[in-house]
């Protein structure tokens, strides 16, 4: 057994519940796929080998930390440490959050190593919820998980949101780390016919490795938009699947990563396209300094018979000091004839004109190329609705650069 | 019912107008891959010890790989003890002239168009021509060695310029570089060599041309072309073979190597079989080329039309090691019917600012599946490098499939990439266009499909941009309506 293995996948402490089979099932396909390395295409450029020294403890439920103050009125839900606290009582009008059947589960699969972090999950959680949201929300819903100074476990939180039919939702993910742990987050999100859900994801991690992966799916007419803000981490690993399963589905992902000395960031998406009249649109940028890694590798799948779909992808990214480095990958997959798409990709640095002409009206070096890189990874955040969302990310952004 | 056969018959000829076979008396050693075989092919061409040893040590090495499987491509499996490694039309001695050729072969040749026979002189292109395991005649020698220029077959380099091949074979791609160069490593037969000496330019075009004609043979050339500080070359590549119900293999290696200030232009047209509409037979095209620009301020530019093979797995590259070294590839890649090609290139930026473009238009039709798959990379002292990518497809037809996988590394804060990538099909106005001026429905696509081409053409030399024109038209035939 791997050294990985070993240290992320010994035999499950957990109590024998109900999800007990489902662990059990999980854990053997873990043991008999292993984790992913840099032979793995969906792993080539991110290495999990920082886990094999670390030691994490299993415990979760003494993980505990206040979430960061919001400047918007929201609905917040508190997870520590991957637990729901309590069963919440101040859920807003419409708004269900209860665990998930184990039935579910059962039939999951996620494939071979590339989707092993996916399996530990699903060894290791200690409950599934599911969060229904089934009318209009006036305000956003805020999941918060904040973890704190200290923080050494790996937690595995696993999350199902249903968006009903016709209701309409900002959620916000605030994610903050400060400790040296691991979070392993499962996540599917379903649209029903007509739903919008505009999901915010603003992260800023620390020391702990963070591997995030969303399934959402999307059906007639409802429409997913996705605005992330991702400020670096030790190791943070995104994989963003939308797939558009019936006429009239819109997604949409915009997103800015930032990754300084020593953090690496990599952000997988994948937009599929299952039938026609379907419409996708992808904004990624990332600005990389320090000795820092980004990583986006965004595919857009067209389905055979997904006639009449549109997609256009686009990633535009800065390298900003001699010892970063960037890679990127955008996908295209077609097997439809009467389609458009597209994507387009640099990778390039400040321009020297630019930043001539911001000096010569006397602002300093380091507020001029501040302004630029704050102008470069700002654009994708414009997507962000309400403007007092967009405002909050706009200011965390600004803190970091 | 007998003359609709015909005629049906013929149509498909005229679809692959190089589908025929050569009735020609063959030497061709058993099938099968192992040491020995390795050891007839190095003692026919009696080659000297250290050859044989560097093939067996790339026959050791490949059996201890696996082939590839990452490509975009549905492959079954080859069982490489089934071929026949080394097949050469019987022949006494070498001739010694293009008069002493079996003229056998030389009609096969004029029926390909290559202009072979001295007699040719007016089309001003030297063309060394392989056919199965070996090269049967190389033009214009004496012109070019007036000049300096040696361009001869693998084999006659091997005896001739022995200094020459040992410096440069397998320097840019060594035997370990993947499962086919492995192969080809161990087994290759013959090949083109060139060598343009220092502030030369080639005075005339150089082309190789490739004719697998035996069955159950693979072809396994190899290419090595060695570009002196201050020259210049132009090397143009066909290929056909005729047409089988069963798959044959074919897998070279093209090695550049371009020394301070050289040049070279390496342009293909490749038509090997492609197979049936039922996707039945065709050649399996598995070929690696890489250019080194291994000095300063040279230039290395790759041009391709892909019509043929029922597999493409293809790659050229440009490994730009000197500063200001600059690489070019354009590609034109076409699948129809049940053909598939995952091709595309490999720009590695080592040097200070080195440059390279990358152009590549890929059309699908049939229920073929087009990929194209590359790479750039700026290394950590790649400064001021830039890089430029167009990678567009066109689809023909819903039952085709066009893929884009791009991979782009920048480790270099100040190097410059630019990628783009579009995906659409033949528009519904353009053909309208076309067809309210009185073109029919086919004539109008070839015209459309000769336009998204159009920057890939005008980089090949005359002759090939026409002959690639009239290939996509003729590849193209019955895939609209």
């Amino acid at each position: 057994m791997s050294a990985i293995l070993e240290q992320l996948a010994p035999e499950s402490t957990l109590a024998d519940d109900r999800y007990a089979d489902i662990r059990r099932r999980a854990h053997q396909r873990l043991m008999q796929h292993g984790f992913p390395d840099l032979k793995t295409e969906a792993w080539k450029y991110t290495s999990l080998k920082l886990l094999e020294k670390r030691e994490l403890s299993t415990a979760s439920g003494d993980v505990v930390a206040s979430p960061e103050a919001l400047p918007f009125s929201a609905d917040v839900i508190r997870f520590d440490g991957g637990l729901v606290d309590e069963a919440p009582t101040n859920l807003p009008a419409g708004v269900r959050l209860e665990p998930i059947d184990p039935v579910e589960l059962v039939n999951l699969d996620y494939g071979d190593r590339a989707g092993a972090m996916a399996w530990l999950n699903l060894a290791r959680f200690e409950q599934a919820w599911k969060l229904v949201i089934e009318s209009v929300l006036d305000r956003p819903l805020v999941l918060a998980m904040t973890l704190p100074e200290g923080f050494s476990a790996s937690v595995h939180p696993r999350l199902k949101i249903e968006v009903a039919s016709g209701a309409e939702a900002v959620l916000i993910e605030q994610q903050r780390d400060h400790g040296e742990g691991l979070v392993n987050i499962v996540q599917d999100i379903e649209l029903q016919r007509g739903a919008r859900l505009r999901h915010v994801i603003s992260r800023r991690n620390a020391g702990s490795v963070w591997v995030q992966r969303t399934r959402v799916s999307v059906a007639a007419d409802a429409d997913y938009r996705c605005c992330a803000l991702e400020l670096a981490g030790r190791l943070v690993r995104q994989d963003l699947a939308v797939h558009l399963l019936e006429d009239g589905a819109n997604g949409e992902i915009d997103g800015v990563a930032f990754v300084d000395s020593r953090q690496h960031v990599d952000w997988h998406t994948a937009i599929d396209h299952e039938v026609g009249h379907t419409n996708s649109r992808e904004s990624f940028r990332i600005l990389a300094d320090g000795s820092g890694v980004g990583v986006f590798n965004g595919r857009i799948h067209i389905q055979r018979g997904a006639d009449d779909s549109h997609s256009d992808l686009n990633t535009a990214n800065l390298l900003l000091s001699e010892n970063a480095r960037i890679n990127t990958k955008p996908e295209l997959e077609i097997y439809a004839e009467e389609v458009t798409a597209s994507h387009g990709a640099t990778i390039g640095q400040l321009e020297d004109s630019a930043l001539f002409y911001l000096r010569s009206r006397g602002l300093p070096v380091d507020q001029a190329m501040a302004l630029l890189k704050f102008g470069f990874a700002a654009a994708p955040l414009e997507q962000a609705q309400p403007a007092a969302v967009r405002e909050w990310l706009n200011a965390d952004l600004h803190s970091v650069l | 019912m007998n003359q609709t056969a015909q005629q049906v018959e013929q149509v498909i000829q005229q679809r692959y107008k190089a589908g025929f076979y050569t009735d020609i008396d063959s030497d061709r050693i058993r099938a099968g891959l192992d040491e020995e075989i390795v050891a007839m092919i190095s003692a026919k061409k009696n080659e000297p010890e250290w050859l044989l040893e560097w093939r067996l040590k790339a026959f050791h090495h490949w059996q201890t790989m696996v082939g590839p499987n990452w490509a975009h491509l549905n492959l079954p499996p080859i069982d490489f003890q089934n071929i026949h490694y080394y097949a050469a039309p019987k022949q006494k001695d070498r001739p010694k002239s293009l008069d002493e050729v079996d003229p056998k072969l030389l009609e096969t040749f004029d029926k390909l168009g290559v202009p072979l026979h001295e007699r040719a002189r007016l089309a001003g292109v030297a063309v060394d021509a392989v056919f199965d395991s070996v090269s049967v005649g190389t033009t214009f020698q004496k012109e070019l060695k007036e000049a300096g220029v040696i361009f001869c077959s693998f084999s006659e380099a091997v005896q001739d310029h022995p200094d020459l091949v040992r410096e440069y074979l397998g320097s840019v791609v060594p035997y370990t570089d993947n499962y086919f160069a492995a192969l080809n490593s161990a087994v290759f037969s013959d090949g083109s060599f060139v060598y343009i000496p220092k502030d030369t330019r080639c005075p005339m075009e150089l082309s190789t041309y490739f004719r697998i004609n035996a069955r159950d043979t693979g072809q396994f050339e190899r290419t090595l072309i060695v570009a002196e500080p201050g020259s210049h070359v132009s090397y143009l590549e066909g290929c056909t073979a005729p047409m089988r119900d069963e798959n044959q293999l074919h897998a070279a290696v093209v090695e550049l190597v371009a020394l301070e200030k050289a040049q070279i232009k390496y342009s293909t047209v490749q038509n090997w079989y492609p197979g049936d509409e039922n996707g039945k037979g065709g050649i399996y095209n598995f070929v690696t080329k890489r250019g080194d620009c291994r000095e300063d301020d040279s230039r290395i530019s790759w041009t391709q039309v892909e019509t043929g093979s029922a597999i493409t797995w293809k790659y050229p590259s440009c490994v730009l090691r000197g500063d200001r070294s600059a690489g070019e590839f354009y590609s034109v890649a076409l699948t129809h019917n049940h053909q598939q090609a995952d091709t595309g290139t490999k720009m590695i930026h080592l040097g200070k600012n080195t440059t390279s473009k990358v152009i590549s238009k890929g059309i699908s039709a049939g229920k073929s599946n087009n990929s194209y798959r590359g790479l750039v990379r700026m290394a950590k002292r790649a400064h001021d490098a830039r890089n430029y990518t167009q990678c567009d497809s066109l689809l023909i037809g819903k039952t085709c499939g066009a893929h884009t996988f791009p991979y782009i590394e920048s480790a270099n804060a100040s190097a410059k990439i630019e990628h783009e990538a579009t995906t659409s099909r033949i528009g519904e106005d353009q053909l309208f266009y076309c067809r309210s001026r009185g073109l029919d429905e086919e004539d109008a696509v070839a015209m459309i499909v000769d336009g998204f081409c159009k920057e890939v053409f005008k980089e090949l030399p005359m002759e090939f941009a026409v002959e690639a024109k009239a290939l996509l038209e003729i590849s193209l035939e019955g895939a609209v309506g």
